[in-house]
């Protein structure tokens, strides 16, 4: 299992075009978690307005339908530019140099194919709702923007997937060890030490 | 070849797609959408371009259609709180805590664990949650004492699947909504065979570091003062605790809207402990990447979850289990066998989704039908007693899902948050949890009442 990943960078078209899309990855899985916290903000003015002043959130339902989407797919793109995606590397992991470089690109290679045929099924998902008006029960919210939301996520899924099949083919014919804008396993020291440091600071606070 | 054939054919694809490192989500969605476009041409006599219209249009909904679940939306709240929670400094407190009380006992630290996953499991119902937050706390002390690393991974990978049972749980909420059962009734019925399952897995680390001191050694030297100052660091978790429980089973709101006030309140905590916008930025990046990660499992699952519905999977296993003729204890066991295998290549959602409009009446009608009486049937149990009981079971055999090769999502996360321990050392740590479950699971099939006592209240 590869999810906890280093990328290395350089002064490459290649590395700044990956740091470039991260940025915007990184702003849009932001976007993700604040989505989350708007449902749990909903979820507690519904709770709370029924319960004490008998007058609940309009359309809750609805609204929560509508964001559960959103919180499922602004992650994606970031979710794979760090690796984070669940996989096995029981083979992978094994291989060296150029073979596992190859190993990678075909893993990518099929990723790829699958999210182009998804971007074409979802995007046809989407238009239908569009054309036809298609609205939720409560409240009337048209639900095409949401399903629009999945679709330009998977957009940003393949320019990653295309990028870092870019990475791996580049690593292919040079053979090199450290290739950029593809996610890297950390030296497990680093991690470590990384790890150490995250357990500390207000988890302390609360001890004292 | 027929049907089933392809599809038992394609499953082989698909374990060897995951096996060369294909991420799993979209390596059975790749397989769902390839056995659906060869069912189009072969059983439905579509042209090649036809049959790949159809099935793209059919698969590229699910990824929203599968999502846009209110029912969903406690997961990503769960998640929310556990990480909410370890700023709030709740996991770090109600861990120290158990270290001081219990970590005197042989592989102290791994018991400490356990009972620290399961009072943070009555928080989060989110068992990877859980998995995540207690590899980042556990895992350094753990291995800082000298403890052995795969011992210490599996502890935290099978610790974390007790949010599974432990109300509020999320798995238990879909399995209420598919076979149309009562929430409250499953969700409490969770709540004993949940504590049963946390003792067992410390007896079972008890055993296994006095056999072997080298796994773990007990952590001594903690005074009685310094064991009661522990406490009240640790009480804000009973409190968050109080308000999820008394939200549920006092019918004040839906677990999705009870899982949102006990974040709200966790968050309000967070904030009063000095929470930064920089912490809560990156509580929310890590909430929504877990969240993707674990929502394109779903989709990825479901995707091919539809093309086995195609391949009539499902009513072929019905199909098997009503022609069995021998006692219905033995087809029950040959159903959890099921499970086990299932449970090795699938993500337990998917696989709860998938198994349970079959399993679930064929159970059922083991038991003498949903209108049976107790004395009447075969199990010993009312058709809605048998229901609830099932739930449990079904769900304890989901967990096992969590923490067996090659999919178990709790070890990969717990080697996703330790990249230097690697999945294969984690798998190796929870085998013997698996064999624990496997204890529970018996002593739940032998006592039913273990299970029945608390809905039976309601």
């Amino acid at each position: 299992m590869s999810s906890a990943h280093n990328v290395h960078t350089d002064g490459s078209w290649l590395s700044r075009f990956d740091r470039a899309l991260f940025a915007i990855e990184t702003k849009l899985t932001l976007l993700g978690g604040l989505a989350v916290m708007a449902a749990m903000l909903i979820s507690v003015a519904n709770i709370l307005g029924r319960k004490l002043l008998n007058m609940p959130v309009p359309g809750y339902v609805a609204i929560m339908q509508q964001i559960v989407p959103v919180m499922a797919f602004l992650g994606i793109s970031y979710c794979q530019r760090l690796g984070g995606h669940i996989r096995m590397d029981l083979v992978t992991g094994a291989l060296r140099g150029r073979w596992r470089w190859l190993a990678e690109f075909i893993g990518i290679l099929v990723m790829l194919i699958l999210s182009g045929a998804l971007f074409y099924g979802a995007q046809n998902h989407a238009m239908r709702a569009l054309m036809l008006g298609d609205t939720t029960d409560d409240l009337g919210i048209h639900t095409w923007p949401v399903k629009m939301v999945v679709v330009v996520m998977f957009v940003f899924l393949i320019l990653r997937l295309f990028l870092q099949l870019w990475g791996y083919g580049r690593a292919m014919q040079t053979g090199e060890e450290m290739p950029v804008a593809v996610p890297m396993i950390e030296d497990a020291a680093t991690q470590a030490l990384n790890e150490a440091k995250t357990v500390s600071s207000l988890d302390e606070e609360a001890l004292k | 070849m027929t049907t089933i054939e392809i599809a038992i054919l394609l499953s082989g694809v698909l374990v060897l797609l995951v096996l060369i490192g294909v991420r799993v989500a979209f390596a059975t969605a790749m397989i769902g959408i390839t056995g659906m476009f060869i069912f189009y041409m072969t059983e439905k006599g579509m042209d090649p371009g036809r049959a790949m219209l159809v099935t793209l249009k059919l698969s590229g909904q699910i990824p929203h259609s599968k999502t846009a679940s209110h029912v969903l939306g406690l997961i990503p709240v769960f998640i929310l709180i556990g990480y909410l929670a370890y700023f709030a400094g709740l996991t770090k407190a109600i861990f120290e805590a158990a270290k001081r009380w219990v970590g005197w006992l042989p592989g102290g630290m791994g018991v400490a664990t356990i009972f620290s996953t399961a009072g943070f499991a009555a928080v989060s119902g989110a068992s990877v949650a859980t998995s995540a937050v207690f590899a980042r706390i556990a895992i350094p002390e753990m291995l800082a004492l000298g403890y052995d690393k795969r011992f210490a991974a599996g502890v935290v990978a099978a610790g974390g699947t007790l949010a599974s049972l432990i109300p509020p749980s999320a798995i238990l909420v879909i399995y209420a909504i598919i076979t149309e059962g009562s929430v409250g009734k499953l969700l409490m019925a969770g709540f004993i065979p949940g504590a049963v399952s946390a003792v067992i897995y410390a007896v079972m680390i008890v055993g296994m570091a006095k056999r072997n001191p080298k796994l773990g050694p007990p952590v001594t030297g903690y005074s009685w003062s310094e064991r009661f100052a522990s406490l009240p660091a640790a009480a804000p978790i009973l409190f968050v605790v109080a308000i999820i429980m008394y939200c549920i089973y006092g019918g004040w709101g839906t677990p999705t809207e009870a899982g949102a006030l006990g974040a709200f309140v966790v968050l309000c905590m967070a904030l009063y402990r000095g929470m930064r916008w920089k912490d809560l930025s990156g509580a929310l990046i890590e909430s929504a990447k877990l969240t993707t990660m674990i929502f394109t499992m779903i989709w990825g699952v479901l995707i091919f979850v539809r093309y086995l519905g195609f391949a009539d999977l499902p009513n072929t296993f019905a199909a098997f289990i009503a022609g069995l003729h021998q006692p219905a204890i033995l087809t029950l066991l040959i159903i959890l066998g099921v499970y086990v295998i299932l449970g090795m290549f699938m993500d337990a959602i998917g696989m709860l989704i998938l198994t349970l409009p079959v399993t679930y009446p064929a159970v059922i009608a083991l038991n003498g039908g949903i209108d049976i009486t107790r004395e009447a049937s075969s199990l010993g149990m009312s058709g809605e007693e048998c229901g609830i009981w099932f739930g449990i079971i079904v769900v304890k055999m989901a967990e096992l899902c969590l923490i067996t090769p090659p999919i178990g999502l709790n070890c990969f996360v717990v080697a996703g948050v330790r990249p230097d321990i690697s999945v294969q050392d984690v798998f190796r740590g929870a085998s013997p949890f698996f064999v624990a479950d496997v204890v529970t699971v018996g002593v739940l099939i032998a006592f039913p009442g273990i299970v029945l006592w608390l809905p039976n209240l309601l």
